[in-house]
């Protein structure tokens, strides 16, 4: 039986025990957070939500400061001015041109420069009520606007009606305007300041009182412990949002107030959270050590088991931004939030559900502000999830 | 059971008496009266009124009687709508409320859980990359802006649906839908995480090795054991479903209590506030008590004592 042998002889060579080049550890070993970091950063829809707020904070803080316009100047000319028109070009019949749109809505013509910018609205003459139209004068040039059906149209002098040259975006208001003429972009980022500031104090509440109620009653447990965690479940039972509407009534509506009832009952999913994280982590070893070489409580829960909770809490924390800023814009939607003209998303959308029929911008672009930022949060706190404790993905 | 039952219903009573006390002296650290208007009452005429409403009685009697109210059920009258009682208000608007309520609570079950089926069945197919966009817009967009957009594009735009009132079917839908929205995708994600769990379990690779066929091992273990955690979110909906109303009545325009709650704020109605606040509170827990019993008759392996401990 002289067959090929099963092992080859090489195989039966005793191995290379020297350190091959596969086991030298060729990265720098990580510490906790730059591995967090390094899964952050390869989250991708994270990454962009980051972007999104840095990009949001700057435009709420600065945005305001170079716009030429104010959230509370009214224009009353230039109301309900779209973002985006149709331009015509009249000539006068002595070489001089004149651009300007028609607002399809309110049958307004506005003269626009050839940039793009808003310069005006056209004064026309007496308009005809019976046969719906109204003429305009550009020199030698008489156009009539026919508005008995719709959409409107623009007629020369003989008959023919004028074409639209194309479109182009309104480079005065690149949001638009309101209904009474005032700069929708400009209270966009007022709306946005007032959100980040929500989100902030939310943010602060939860971390001053929220993690140290939660770790007190958790560390200290016992009958404090009980009397602390029955207040929570009071406070709970109800939904925060009616507390919230029930402090707007005795506040009075507007900013301050907003924010105090945000404050005050806004750190309890927050205190609940810590505490059971805490209930876990004070059974550990090294809090008895600690606890053996004389801390104290103040300090062990400080230094020991808060800074180990901390995973938990910036997730919480997270998750709680965007309901935050949901809270205030829907108090703000159904009158209850910021006074006018202080503009928020919440009364923004609320003002253009009035028109949206025939201004369909005004409620899209705070529609879009306040879901993009809530995507964003909510983004930005699943990567975090992700990214400070893997077993948790899914 | 019964002893349980009893125990949630005294700690019930207990976070009520709390919620009345707050709401009563909230309402009393209003300053100025209900009767207090730009308009300048007679003396008289004013301290009539005080005394018809017990407002000039000392404020200790005054939550008194109002505790004794609540204890027979009557919220006391309308400050604002003479000869309408809070009771009334309520008695209007619960209907409506409820009505479109439980259309939402069946929405989310009906919605919710198969598209959290669908996706967990295809993971990391497209029907999942779908239900997985699909919930996490649900769940990122608020409320109110679902509610302005869907009015927006089907009735305003399409024309499909009335713009509001409730005169027959077609009206129910967008504002359950808006309702709706946030618990559908939250149930969608949770039902397809929670699947996804129990997938890797001992149990299902034995149902399957055991050649049972595969709409047995999903839905008599997989199922079973995964909607133990939606059931939970079950309560927490009931109660988010109903402050969602607020706004969800009051753009839709819709009679219900939440518009009347909004309606009573603005006109600083205070009773009103107070008794549909303590209404909605009662409401509320009863809920999440069904909820919680509702949770054990499902899974046997939670001990009701063991839960009110």
């Amino acid at each position: 039986m002289t067959s090929e042998p099963i092992i080859a002889p090489a195989m039966w060579e005793k191995p290379d025990r020297s350190i091959g080049a596969a086991e030298i550890i060729t990265t720098p070993s990580l510490t906790y957070w730059q591995d967090v970091r390094q899964r952050l950063w390869a989250n991708k829809p994270a990454v962009v939500s980051i972007c999104f707020i840095v990009v949001l904070i700057f435009g709420a803080v600065f945005g305001p400061l170079i716009s030429p316009f104010s959230y509370f100047e009214q224009n009353l000319r230039l109301s309900n001015i779209p973002p985006v028109f149709e331009t015509y070009r009249v000539s006068d019949g002595a070489g001089e041109d004149t651009r300007f749109f028609l607002n399809a809505s309110n049958f307004n013509l506005y003269q626009i420069s050839e940039g793009g910018q808003v310069e005006g609205l056209l004064r026309g003459g007496r308009k005809d009520i019976i046969k719906k139209s109204q003429s305009f004068e550009f020199g030698a040039t008489d156009i009539a606007l026919d508005y008995s059906s719709r959409p409107a149209r623009l007629l020369r002098a003989d008959g023919t009606e004028l074409r639209p040259e194309g479109w182009q975006w309104n480079m005065t208001y690149l949001f638009g305007t309101d209904q009474l003429g005032r700069d929708v972009l400009v209270r966009q980022l007022y709306g946005a300041r007032i959100s980040l500031l929500v989100a902030f104090v939310a943010t602060l509440v939860n971390f001053f009182i929220g993690i140290f109620y939660g770790g007190i009653a958790g560390y200290i447990g016992g009958k404090t412990d009980a009397v602390m965690m029955r207040i929570v479940e009071i406070i709970s039972t109800i939904p925060l949002m009616l507390y919230v509407i029930l402090l707007m009534v005795v506040l009075d509506s507007g900013l301050i107030s907003i924010v105090v009832a945000i404050g005050s009952v806004f750190w309890v999913d927050m205190a609940r959270m810590v505490r059971g994280q805490i209930l876990t982590l004070k059974q550990q070893d090294y809090v008895a050590a600690a606890r053996t070489m004389g801390a104290g409580t103040g300090r062990i829960l400080t230094r020991h088991l808060l800074p180990n909770s901390i995973g938990p809490i910036l997730v919480t924390l997270t998750m709680l931004i965007p309901s935050a800023i949901f809270i205030e814009s829907f108090m703000s939607f159904i009158g209850l939030g910021v006074t006018p003209p202080m503009a928020s998303w919440g009364t923004l959308t609320s003002e253009a559900v009035e028109t949206m029929r025939a201004y369909p911008h005004q409620l899209f672009f705070p529609a879009a502000a306040i879901s993009l930022t809530m995507f964003a949060f909510n983004f930005l706190g699943d990567g975090l999830r992700d990214a400070l404790d893997p077993r948790m993905r899914r | 059971m019964a002893g349980y039952v009893l125990q949630r219903l005294g700690q019930m009573l207990l976070t009520l008496l709390a919620i009345a006390t707050l709401t009563f002296f909230l309402m009393h650290a209003i300053p100025g009266g209900p009767f207090v208007s730009e308009r300048m009452l007679a003396p008289e005429i004013a301290s009539a009124l005080n005394d018809k409403f017990g407002l000039s009685d000392p404020i200790w009697l005054q939550y008194l009687n109002y505790l004794r109210g609540i204890v027979t059920f009557d919220l006391g009258p309308s400050f604002r709508y003479p000869g309408v009682t809070v009771n009334q208000m309520i008695a209007d608007g619960l209907p409506v409320t409820l009505r479109t309520g439980l259309l939402a609570v069946i929405c989310v079950v009906a919605l919710g859980v198969p598209m959290g089926i669908v996706a967990a069945l295809n993971r990391n197919k497209w029907p999942d990359t779908a239900v997985m966009m699909l919930a996490t817009i649900g769940v990122a967009i608020p409320s109110y802006v679902i509610a302005t957009l869907l009015l927006y594009v089907f009735a305003l735009r399409l024309g499909w649906v009335p713009t509001f009132g409730l005169d027959d079917w077609r009206g129910y839908i967008l504002p359950v839908l808006a309702l709706s929205g946030f618990w559908v995708s939250f149930v969608a994600r949770l039902a397809r995480s929670s699947l996804l769990e129990t997938f890797e379990q001992d149990y299902m690779t034995t149902a399957r090795a055991k050649g049972l066929r595969p709409g047995q091992v999903l839905f008599k273990h997989g199922l079973r054991n995964s909607l133990i955690p939606v059931v939970t979110v079950l309560g927490p909906v009931v109660a988010n479903l109903v402050t969602g109303s607020f706004v969800i009545e009051q753009i839709f325009a819709l009679p219900g209590i939440g518009r009347h709650f909004v309606l009573s704020i603005t006109n600083r109605d205070y009773t009103a506030i107070m008794g549909i606040t303590i209404f909605y509170a009662a409401l509320l827990m009863v809920m999440i008590l069904i909820v919680d019993l509702l949770y054990v008759w499902l899974d046997p392996r939670i001990k009701l004592q063991k839960a009110a401990q």
